[in-house]
């Protein structure tokens, strides 16, 4: 019996949140984090018809921390899904830390789409059934492709060409998503408007219930609570409970 | 609480059990104490706090002005309201005081007889605490970020230093020289740890975004880089790095088997020291701004382990393994540099630019406030009942 493993019981253990209000207050703390409903909620808030149908839903993996307080376990949760492939992982590119998620069901259906009828069909579908169940990785290496998966270098051109991998560096790609650059367009776009907003109030905050019932403008596509989302998670605003509601204050860096 | 004494009375648990939970819980209510106070002498602000590790009484602060003060922390005066009062001052007045800011500090490891302290007027100087005068002066080409000595050394006394020199320079105190320099880094040393596990064992961070582990008894290189992907070759980048920017401060966990490292990148690793592996546990954004070391400190004793680190104006708990804050304690009105844990009290003692030392002490426990029928068929605590609650009037009819 291992007994120095078990924990300090709840009762015994005083005055946990100390100053409660900034940074501390959570979203639904207690209970196991579902994340596979918490993924679903929040692609629900993706505009799928601003890109014609043409791409997955895309969600940032630090909105998934604005769900839910504890990240190690929202990190450990999504690298499970990760490993048992029903859901992809990119490097976004625009930030060195943003990383996007998309379901795997999703990405096959729509990278298909968007490849019937040209001629790349055939070495696109060759990735997706042979390379992308057995490495959910976020780039691949020359040897990789050469040697692990049998690919041509002409075979990796036309992959290149047809947006799903991008260059890294000489001889390494990361995984993408095709025509993701309008995402990530209008993505920033709209993060900086949003940001604007709360910058521009008094005192640079602003209640959320607020915020969401503020009319966006033409920069903004995204639904609020997408972007509301992205920018607690990425820790730009701190997000302060008060009597009146969720506050959100502007972080200066 | 009564059940935690119970068990360790009748045996059914372990001591460390209840020492650990009593440890976590006052760790937990650390508050600023009006009854505690550390005495101002800093003119300038405190770079480095460092409480000896033999009796934990006497405390060593460096400050921007070069000056070094001994406090004693013990409560001799069987009042609550106490000042922790300076021993001694190296002050501006003395001849061997440091021209520039005191970087870091640190007791010898053995006994309080001598203490060593680093600064940027490029000096190292090896001091007596009876005399207050240096024993051993070590000159460097560049500034001194950082120094320590191994805290379980028995076969060795170096002191290993790091410099704006990308190589860490190992001084024996013994020969009174710089007997060796291990060579690995490409930017300037930031921050430098022993293991508090295995006495050959160093840990150095650096400019250049890494954070190397080295056995000084190895003639080659260092033993590896720690690298924050883990060796997944889908994230990395061109080389090993620890952080996304420059690494400035480094902290074993008080057993040796952990390492925790904080970057400019306003992230916190915590790697387990033996493998290397980056544990992945996730901090969110630590803020850190310094061009500098920054010192921090993790608990001992507790289940689960706290690191405090300075960020900005206050100090940040954050629970070790995983992530979560815990609290920020504020109440500095300038930023904080520095932050020592006492391990024996549970209490965290932070200096700041604004020249105040403040010491976290746990909240005492409220005496318990009996119940109406025990009070009545007890004797002896009518005497403690405090005479405010006493009734003041009188049954009967005839005092009126």
């Amino acid at each position: 019996m291992n007994r120095k493993r078990t924990l300090i019981p709840e009762t015994f253990t005083a005055k946990k949140w100390k100053s409660g209000s900034d940074n501390v207050g959570v979203q639904a703390n207690d209970g196991p984090f579902d994340i596979k409903a918490a993924l679903e909620s929040l692609m629900s808030l993706f505009n799928r018809k601003l890109f014609n149908d043409t791409l997955p839903r895309i969600v940032l993996q630090h909105q998934l921390y604005s769900l839910h307080g504890d990240r190690t376990s929202v990190d450990r949760q999504l690298n499970e899904l990760r490993e048992k492939g029903e859901v992809l992982v990119f490097q976004m590119g625009f930030d060195a830390e943003a990383v996007g998620v998309v379901f795997t069901e999703d990405y096959r259906e729509k990278v298909l789409a968007g490849e019937a009828g040209r001629a790349t069909l055939g070495a696109v579908e060759k990735f997706l059934n042979n390379v992308l169940p057995s490495c959910p990785d976020m780039s691949f290496n020359k040897d990789q492709m050469l040697q692990q998966f049998f690919f041509t270098d002409a075979e990796i051109t036309q992959l290149v060409k047809c947006g799903v991998l991008t260059v890294k560096d000489a001889g390494s790609w990361w995984l993408a998503i095709p025509n993701s650059g309008r995402f990530t367009k209008h993505f920033i776009q709209g993060r900086k408007a949003v940001l604007g907003m709360i910058k521009k109030s008094r005192y640079n905050e602003i209640l959320m219930s607020d915020l969401e019932r503020r009319q966006t403008t033409s920069q903004v596509k995204f639904q609020m609570k997408y972007h509301i989302h992205d920018i607690i998670g990425a820790e730009m605003v701190n997000r302060i409970s008060t009597t009146s509601g969720v506050l959100l204050r502007f972080v200066e860096s | 609480m009564l059940g935690f004494l119970f068990a360790r009375q009748t045996g059914l648990d372990d001591p460390l059990r209840l020492k650990r939970a009593e440890s976590t819980r006052r760790v937990l209510c650390m508050e600023l104490n009006q009854d505690r106070d550390v005495e101002r002498i800093h003119g300038n602000g405190i770079n480095t706090i460092d409480i000896e590790v033999i009796e934990g009484r006497y405390m060593l602060s460096g400050g921007a002005d070069g000056v070094i003060v001994i406090y004693d922390l013990e409560n001799h005066s069987r009042k609550p309201q106490y000042t922790c009062k300076s021993v001694c001052t190296v002050g501006r007045s003395s001849r061997h005081v440091h021209k520039f800011s005191v970087e870091t500090v640190q007791w010898y490891p053995h006994d309080t007889g001598m203490f060593v302290s680093s600064s940027f007027d490029k000096t190292m100087k090896v001091w007596d605490t009876e005399t207050l005068k240096p024993a051993e002066i070590f000159r460097f080409e560049g500034n001194i970020y950082c120094h320590q000595m191994s805290p379980i050394a028995k076969k060795h006394s170096l002191i290993a230093v790091g410099t704006k020199d990308p190589k860490v320079q190992l001084c024996d105190l013994k020969s009174g020289s710089c007997i060796q320099v291990l060579q690995g880094h490409r930017g300037e040393i930031l921050s430098v740890r022993w293991s508090p596990r295995h006495e050959y064992i160093l840990a150095t961070a650096s400019a250049d975004s890494s954070v190397r582990l080295w056995d000084v008894r190895r003639a080659t290189g260092s033993l590896f880089a720690l690298d924050q992907h883990n060796g997944d070759r889908s994230k990395a980048s061109f080389a090993n790095m620890a952080h996304n920017g420059r690494v400035n401060g480094l902290c074993f966990t008080a057993d040796g088997l952990f390492l925790l490292s904080a970057g400019t990148d306003d992230r916190m690793r915590l790697w387990k020291a033996a493998s290397g592996e980056n544990t992945l546990v996730n901090y969110g954004k630590v803020a850190n701004e310094t061009r500098k070391g920054l010192k921090f400190a993790v608990s001992q004793g507790c289940s689960p382990e706290f690191a405090f680190v300075p960020c900005g104006s206050s100090v940040a708990v954050y629970a070790l393994h995983t992530g979560e804050l815990v609290t920020m304690l504020r109440g500095h009105y300038n930023n904080v540099d520095c932050c020592e844990f006492h391990p024996d009290y549970q209490e965290l003692y932070s200096g700041g630019k604004d020249c105040n030392i403040l010491a976290w002490v746990p909240t005492p426990r409220k005496p318990d406030v009996e119940d109406e029928g025990q009070r009545s068929t007890t004797a002896e605590s009518e005497s403690t009942l405090n005479p405010a609650f006493e009734d003041a009037w009188s049954s009967s009819d005839e005092d009126g």
